[in-house]
């Protein structure tokens, strides 16, 4: 039952399409990490599961029998085994996908920005200034693809996270302090295309907060450079 | 005159609150303040002296106070159903009172949970306005999370704990009492911040939000800090009691494991507690005092209130769901009728939680903007503790193999915990991957990981132990058919509510918000209907304990052939627990085991007709007709 149960869960991990849409280089990180804690927590949840209906049909006691089980306090193999596998598994998640995931997102985080995005969130509003360009918008965020966008990211208030779903990126916008969060995205698209394409905020911040979102479009280089370009002209 | 008590406190309580405004606006007046009688600071000062009023009116003067000045005390002199009103010093009648009052705040919670998902059914405004969905969604948290920390610590381990280790009370009676009259004014407080202006910061209640938001947020931060002083005095008590008053021979290596859950709890509840009522604290004192820890404009930060609120509010996930491990497993191994399995392995993940639970706290920080370098040493201790919480599912399963298994609604409810926990701990491993969480951080997926620990693990042991011990606690039995209704509508529905929110966390469903895109239509309307049935199979299990505690048949003193001491006494058991002090002489899940003792111990009163004064030993524990077939077939030795 249980092999049967885990390699039924696995085809399923491994055939369905669980993620919505990842659109920048960092969400295939987190997509392929997720998956692959699916993987591994898959046939751990069918033993457990497995044992547990299996004991609760099989040993299940039949009429008011008064009769006790077998008297036995514990066994130091059996002990000793589960030790060693959830330690083993424990072990395994926390090199590979934990530290070598936290390496790869550091190491991508720390490259040099093609393009510096500040956001500033308050309530309720989403404030994005291009300082090479001198152009600032209130609930837009347009980005050019294939280009690594730092973004540094404030509060004008209290507590807000900057989320943008498609990316998988989050990280809170903190009064006070500028916290920053990188991403490539890699796909054009726009709020039309996938509601993944939104910069939500995550933290709640008051009344506004469910509806503190701004659409994001990710478009190609040219159209980016006409698009500051109009708002360049738009602010004179 | 039974409601006496309360109305003396209800008074008290009135006037210490004058008094206490008044002491605010006077000290405004004189500061030259403007106005003298601002609202926050006079509720604040007028809340701390009517608290003292309510408690003193209630029954601290009487019973307690007065014999500081040298003044005779008296006690409660109420009886039967009149002392549930009363300072009553009783751990049994103390438990209960714990147990109906978080009983009513679950079923308030619960309420407040179906109004948020009527209006969570569709995108866009249903029923209610951003402020009410905050307020009624801040509610449910906080009330959940006080049922979550009380009803087994205050509720089932007061009534049962001082049992079970063979005493007649717990260590200090009248702290334990003090305990629970502190509660109270909590649940007052709570359900008075919609006349404040609402509360909108969640349970976490962070800054800045919390020091610049509506009046009920103070009403909430008070509540808050009320609650943790009573769950600190609970913790202080639990400990000494099961430090110095196990019966002779309860050693350490054969206290019940629901004990060893509870002490662990315990230890945490004491010493994590404090860290966030000094949060909260400071919160308080930005707002009515004007300090700035959490203003970034005169030095202070917010992220360091994270950091404190979840050093306490870490460890207290473990407050609620170790004695729900001890629920569990105690009843798991009485109805296999096996030897608990592993149980010094299981001791032993207790105590190794205990200390885990405390460095694990910054795994709610990944993406709050916290030095990134902390990320590494919060993920690797975040994961490790999944190894001691495996050793207690080690025990869950090891016990019920080849075990003759009973599949009572308390056995059903301790299997749905193990079964929902399972989800809820793989689930938990997606979160303390720093990059999955980065991702899944504050989105549905964390609602449906903390409700399948919660309410799926915590509120499951609940409800095994409300079933479990109901019989010990009123003396009557209640409905098994229905309990069992209960129990699979219940664990239907519970999972048809949560799994379609991990799906919607996954795909981008930001939690907390009263509104979502439209694509989250369909997966919300699924949760919708579910949590409306999940919220009526709550109606069997109340209408079923409440017929059975007034009409239910007398239940006998062990219903269960259980071999832990609590049913070795009446049901319910006599004031001071038992007719002579029990002596210990062995294991207490030593089943199988060919002339196993547990206890030796004087008949209660309910012994089913045996001799009042007769010492004998239970050696398994049978109702008196199969108690007569065991000792023919020569088991009980002495």
């Amino acid at each position: 039952m249980w092999i049967a149960l885990a390699v039924a869960g696995e085809a399923l991990v491994v055939q369905w399409d669980l993620f919505p849409l990842a659109a920048a280089e960092e969400a295939h990180i987190v997509d392929d990490a997720f998956r692959l804690l699916m993987v591994l927590a898959v046939p751990v949840f069918a033993f457990g599961l497995a044992l547990l209906v299996y004991s609760a049909l099989r040993f299940r006691r039949v009429g008011e029998s008064a009769e006790d089980g077998p008297p036995i306090r514990s066994n130091g193999l059996v002990v000793g085994a589960w030790l060693a596998v959830t330690t083993g598994l424990t072990a395994v998640m926390i090199v590979h996908p934990g530290m070598t995931g936290l390496a790869d997102l550091r190491h991508r985080f720390s490259q040099a920005p093609d393009l510096v995005v500040q956001v500033e969130g308050g309530q309720w509003y989403w404030k994005a200034t291009y300082p090479e360009y001198g152009v600032t918008t209130f609930n837009e965020m347009v980005l050019p693809v294939g280009q690594r966008v730092r973004f540094e990211i404030t509060s004008k208030d209290v507590l807000h996270a900057f989320w943008i779903p498609a990316f998988r990126m989050k990280i809170d916008a903190v009064p006070g302090m500028i916290t920053t969060i990188s991403a490539k995205p890699d796909i054009l698209g726009s709020l039309e295309t996938d509601a993944g394409f939104r910069l939500q905020c995550a933290e709640l911040c008051g009344l506004g907060h469910s509806v503190m979102e701004a659409p994001v479009r990710v478009v190609t280089a040219d159209q980016f450079k006409a698009w500051v370009t109009q708002k360049q002209v738009a602010s004179r | 005159m039974a409601f006496l008590p309360l109305a003396r406190g209800i008074a008290f309580g009135i006037i210490g609150f004058l008094i206490g405004g008044g002491l605010g606006a006077g000290i405004r007046a004189l500061a030259g303040m403007e106005p003298a009688w601002s609202a926050e600071p006079v509720v604040a000062l007028g809340y701390v002296v009517g608290l003292l009023g309510w408690l003193l009116g209630v029954g601290v003067w009487g019973a307690w106070a007065k014999e500081w000045f040298g003044l005779p005390v008296q006690e409660s002199s109420a009886t039967g159903w009149q002392r549930y009103f009363t300072f009553c010093l009783d751990h049994k009648v103390i438990g209960t009172q714990y147990l109906v009052t978080f009983v009513v705040i679950l079923l308030l919670a619960g309420l407040a949970s179906v109004l948020m998902r009527v209006e969570l059914m569709a995108p866009g405004k249903t029923i209610m306005d951003a402020n009410a969905y905050n307020t009624t969604m801040s509610l449910h948290g906080i009330m959940m999370v006080a049922v979550a920390v009380a009803t087994l610590m205050g509720g089932a381990a007061n009534f049962v704990l001082p049992i079970m280790i063979g005493a007649d009370d717990v260590a200090y009676p009248r702290i334990n009492a003090l305990s629970y009259w502190i509660v109270p004014p909590v649940a007052v407080l709570l359900l008075a911040t919609p006349l404040m202006g609402g509360i909108d910061s969640g349970w976490t209640a962070y800054p800045p939000l919390s020091v610049i938001n509506a009046g009920g947020q103070l009403l909430f931060l008070l509540a808050f800090i009320t609650f943790g002083l009573s769950s600190i005095l609970g913790g202080m008590n639990f400990i000494a009691t099961t430090v110095t008053l196990r019966a002779p021979g309860m050693t350490w290596g054969r206290l019940p494991i629901f004990v060893w859950a509870v002490f662990a709890a315990a230890l945490i509840s004491l010493t994590a507690t404090q860290s966030v009522a000094a949060g909260l604290l400071m919160v308080v004192l930005d707002r009515v005092a004007g300090t700035s820890f959490f203003n970034s404009a005169e030095g202070g930060t917010a992220l360091l209130y994270e950091h404190v609120f979840w050093f306490y509010s870490h460890p207290a996930v473990y407050i609620m769901i170790l004695p729900g491990f001890g629920v569990a497993l105690e009843v798991i191994s009485h109805f296999s009728r096996k030897p608990l399995f592993a149980y010094k392995w299981v001791v032993g993940a207790f105590l190794v939680i205990v200390v885990m639970s405390f460095v694990v706290w910054a795994h709610h920080l990944y993406t709050s903007g916290m030095d990134s370098r902390l990320h590494l040493p919060f993920m690797v201790a975040t994961e490790l503790i999944s190894i001691p919480t495996g050793v207690v599912f080690l025990a869950a399963l090891g016990t019920i193999w080849m075990g003759r298994l009973w599949l009572a609604t308390p056995m059903l409810f301790a299997l749905g915990f193990v079964a929902n926990f399972l989800v809820g701990g793989i689930t938990g491993i997606f979160l303390a991957d720093v990059p999955t969480d980065i991702q899944l951080q504050d989105s549905y997926f964390v609602v449906a990981h903390f409700h399948y620990t919660i309410m799926g693990g915590e509120v499951f042991a609940i409800m095994a132990a409300l079933y479990y011990w109901f019989p010990k606690v009123t003396g009557r039995m209640y409905n098994e058919t229905l309990g069992k209704v209960h129990f699979w509508w219940m664990f239907i529905f519970f999972n048809l509510t949560f799994i379609p929110l991990f799906w919607a966390g996954i795909h981008g469903m930001n939690r907390r918000v009263a509104d979502y895109p439209a694509t989250f239509a369909d997966v919300n309307m699924v949760a919708s209907i579910a949590s409306f049935l999940l919220a009526a199979s709550f109606l069997v299990m109340v209408y079923n304990l409440a017929v059975s505690w007034f009409r239910g048949p007398a239940a006998a003193a062990n219903p269960w052939r259980a071999r832990t001491l609590e049913w070795q006494t009446s049901s319910p058991p006599p004031l001071h627990n038992f007719p002579h002090e029990p002596e210990v002489v062995g294991h207490p899940y030593d089943y199988g085991v060919p002339g196993s003792v547990h206890a030796l111990i004087g008949v209660a009163g309910a012994s089913n007709g045996e001799g009042e004064e007769e010492r004998h030993p239970h050696p398994n524990p049978l109702p008196s007709r199969e108690r007569g077939e065991q000792r023919g077939r020569g088991k009980r030795t002495r």
